[in-house]
């Protein structure tokens, strides 16, 4: 079973996978979203400004609770990977995905693969939010609580032995936070793409609709789960108590 | 580095995706949340100064109810003083009306009885004068025939004179 992408076609010897394609209309998905809401502004909100409010609203909410006055430095990544994370896995669950066959001469093992795979069925999105996550956490973390206090947390020679140990496991829990990150999302969401697969080819008809559900529960729950601990983990680090 | 290949990990992928990400993490910044949040701030500084502005017109409703309470409660304090006032100034008006009309009818009272006594001279005189007359006739008849007309005026002098005696005694 194939769990990496498959390439399409290469443009400037860019490998266009079908993740890759996935994720461009995701963006292009977002964008579209940004531009109607954008239009319709005001501060008497119709239905669509009302659910976007309360998304924006909640997620602001939470941080603050979360996080206290540093929530305005922290909820615009939380809550763009929450969008990212669920408009690509909500766009995943249409029809097409994985049933589009194209044909392709790039990859020596098959020549027909799917064109469009959920974005967040490749390790290489879940892998770069995953940095960026960690990444951004360290950069607020300097940027918050100062070089000293964030290089403190690793390397400290106050009662030797005890704390070395204690810096040596904050680090490996930095490359844990990366790995976690990376492949719950993507285990979650290709599993759930091969249950999926599985379910269309035992029988077409009625069978799939429960796990489509679940998928459905899957995409707003791993989308959560991503923002949430990004939100818990920037709160930590740029916490100058911990 | 199998492993790595059998996830499919390639640089320019994992790049592709970083740029992505951070770029629509921008735009979504840029054109998403600033307006959103400002809309919402917009609103929630609308709602607060409608509040205040409830609250300030609930004191100001607040205050002129005990405006309201005091002038009502001034007014029937004035109100009080006025009816103890008139009522005081109606008892001494009346207490001199009573006086004057008193006095006015001991004048009035003084005045007849001083008429009367006037009069009550005047008809004595009258009268008087009336029983001379009377007298003066009843002897005239009486005597006409027992005395000549010489006596009967020496009679009829002196018993005038008798009688004004008895008048004046």
């Amino acid at each position: 079973m194939q769990i990496k992408p498959d390439v399409l076609f290469l443009i400037a010897n860019f490998p266009v996978t079908n993740t890759v394609v996935a994720t461009t209309i995701s963006d292009i998905v977002i964008i579209l979203f940004i531009l109607i809401v954008n239009r319709i502004i005001s501060l008497n909100p119709n239905t669509l400004q009302n659910a976007t409010e309360i998304v924006v609203d909640y997620f602001i909410k939470t941080t603050k609770e979360v996080a206290g006055e540093r929530a305005f430095l922290i909820y615009p990544w939380v809550l763009s990977f929450f969008i990212f994370i669920l408009v690509s896995n909500l766009i995943a669950q249409l029809p097409g995905f994985d049933s589009i066959i194209f044909k392709t001469s790039i990859q020596k093992s098959q020549n027909e693969v799917p064109f469009l795979k959920a974005a967040s069925s490749d390790l290489n999105l879940t892998l770069a939010f995953a940095v960026i996550s960690v990444v951004l956490t360290h950069y607020l973390s300097i940027k918050h609580t100062g070089i000293k206090a964030y290089f403190t947390r690793f390397i400290t020679f106050r009662v030797f032995p005890i704390f070395l140990f204690v810096g040596i496991l904050e680090f490996s829990n930095e490359i844990t936070k990366i790995i976690s990150f990376s492949f719950r999302l993507f285990g979650n969401i290709s599993s759930g793409e091969k249950i999926m697969t599985t379910m269309y080819n035992i029988f077409s008809f009625g069978l799939p609709l429960p796990f489509m559900l679940l998928e459905f529960l899957v995409a707003i729950i791993q989308a959560m789960i991503f923002a949430m601990l990004t939100m818990v983990f920037m709160h930590i680090m740029t916490d100058k108590q911990h | 580095m199998e492993i790595i290949q059998k996830f499919g990990l390639e640089t320019k992928l994992f790049l592709f995706q970083v740029v992505n990400f951070l770029m629509m993490a921008f735009i979504l910044k840029k054109f998403l949340y600033v307006p959103l949040k400002k809309i919402l701030d917009e609103r929630k500084h609308k709602i607060e100064q409608s509040l205040l502005e409830t609250a300030n017109t609930k004191n100001i409703l607040e205050n002129a109810k005990e405006e309201k309470k005091k002038l009502l409660f001034e007014a029937k304090n004035s109100a009080d003083i006025l009816i103890e006032t008139a009522k005081i100034s109606i008892a001494e008006t009346k207490e001199k009306i009573i006086m004057e009309a008193k006095h006015h009818s001991e004048q009035v009272l003084a005045d007849a009885k001083q008429k009367a006594e006037a009069e009550f001279k005047i008809m004595n005189n009258q009268i008087e004068k009336m029983s001379v007359d009377v007298s003066k006739k009843i002897i005239l008849r009486v005597l006409s025939d027992l005395f000549t007309d010489d006596e009967k005026q020496k009679l009829i002098s002196r018993a005038l004179e008798k009688i004004d005696e008895k008048i004046k005694n």
